[in-house]
């Protein structure tokens, strides 16, 4: 499997569980609890939203993103292009800030770790890492 | 020099990955939703709700009002009420900007929450409610649901360090007589969405968690504020 497939198919795995904290954002999954667990601290601060839209569906958004691009260039015509490399590291490093923004916030504002968010922001270091790797492999390739 | 990067990827197997992260996921996901959840402790269906009421701190005619939603048995909320509770009677509500009411909200995750609910509310039958809140915050870890299956001996124990009236207290607590409104305190919350605890509704906001003095201050100097401006905006009576 190339790198290309790999962030592929890592993103779907991001996609889903992207969604499960949209869906607990919502109410429509997780359970009435005693606030010790961060998640529900978490989901329940100013913070859980960006620009008035919650932040797990910025993440859904985000990684179906990479994984539409990760996957339209691991097949068909656009496996020996470039452009697909360059498009995964600038998606990919948008989502490696804006991790690090939400942790900060985990950290320093709300005071709780919420264990998805951290989960998440793990899968977007490593997505980062292999969309970088992949670039410069297609950097390195004879035209 | 470099290697190219090309040699054919199986796209079968790649694919093939793709539809088994698909079908886990929808799987992990759809199980999720559908499970039943675990919500408010079931009581006996056959129990009428009282009266939701809240138990008042403070004076009613505060200019804020704040509202916790509370489960005795929580871990969050026994720190909040020993931590950062003991800072907010001394400097928002016995100085009278606040008000401060506590309801039940019993979450079923906890064997001897309802028992403790009840143990405060018969203390409070005789003034002693903010007494027997403070010990049995205290000292959850003598009769939470790991500790015991007979909370009530470390209740009698507190109420009698109280200075209740045992005899009274066991009595009610016996009979389970508050009960209903314990459920209509829970139900309460229910109906306005509280969906972990404790929870605050300081004004008009409603926030989740064991917030710290600084941000519960901060919240209850913007509902002042609101209120300030409310009272400026209506006009006085000739």
């Amino acid at each position: 499997m190339t790198r290309r497939m790999l962030v592929a198919v890592l993103a779907l795995g991001g996609v889903f569980l992207a969604a499960y904290l949209t869906l607990y954002h919502y109410g429509y999954v997780g359970s009435l609890a005693c606030g010790t667990g961060g998640c529900e601290k978490v989901q329940g601060s100013r913070w859980a939203n960006f620009l008035g839209v919650p932040v797990a569906l910025w993440g859904t958004g985000y990684y179906m993103s990479v994984f539409a691009v990760a996957t339209a260039g691991s097949l068909g015509p656009w496996v020996e292009r470039r452009w697909p490399s360059g498009a995964l590291v600038f998606l990919n490093g948008w989502g490696v800030l804006f991790s690090a923004y939400l942790t900060w916030a985990e950290v320093a504002r709300i005071h709780a770790i919420c264990r998805y968010c951290v989960v998440s922001a793990g899968l977007v270091v490593v997505l980062f890492s292999l969309s970088l790797l992949d670039l410069r492999d297609y950097r390195r390739a004879p035209k | 020099m470099a290697k190219p990067v090309k040699k054919k990827p199986s796209n079968s197997r790649f694919v093939g990955t793709i539809v088994l992260v698909a079908v886990v996921g929808v799987a992990v996901l759809g199980y999720a939703v559908s499970r039943p959840r675990a919500g408010v402790k079931p009581v006996d269906p056959s129990l009428a709700a009282g009266t939701a009421e809240g138990y008042l701190v403070g004076n009613a005619d505060a200019p804020v009002q704040v509202i916790e939603f509370g489960d005795f048995e929580c871990p969050a909320c026994g720190q909040w009420a020993t931590l950062t509770e003991p800072d907010v009677r001394e400097r928002l509500i016995n100085t009278g900007l606040v008000s401060f009411r506590f309801y039940d909200f019993p979450l079923d995750m906890h064997k001897n929450t309802w028992p403790a609910s009840n143990a405060v509310a018969c203390a409070a039958d005789q003034g002693k409610f903010l007494d027997m809140h403070d010990r049995v915050f205290a000292t959850q870890d003598r009769w939470n649901g790991e500790a015991t299956n007979n909370p009530k001996k470390v209740f009698l124990q507190l109420a009698a360090e109280s200075g209740i009236d045992t005899a009274k207290w066991e009595d009610c607590f016996d009979t389970q007589q508050h009960y209903p409104r314990i459920k209509a305190n829970l139900q309460e919350g229910v109906r306005r969405g509280i969906g972990q605890t404790p929870t605050f509704i300081i004004g008009t906001k409603m926030i989740p968690g064991n917030i710290p003095f600084d941000e519960f201050r901060k919240y209850v100097d913007a509902a002042a504020a609101e209120a300030a401006q409310a009272a400026k905006a209506t006009p006085s009576k000739p």
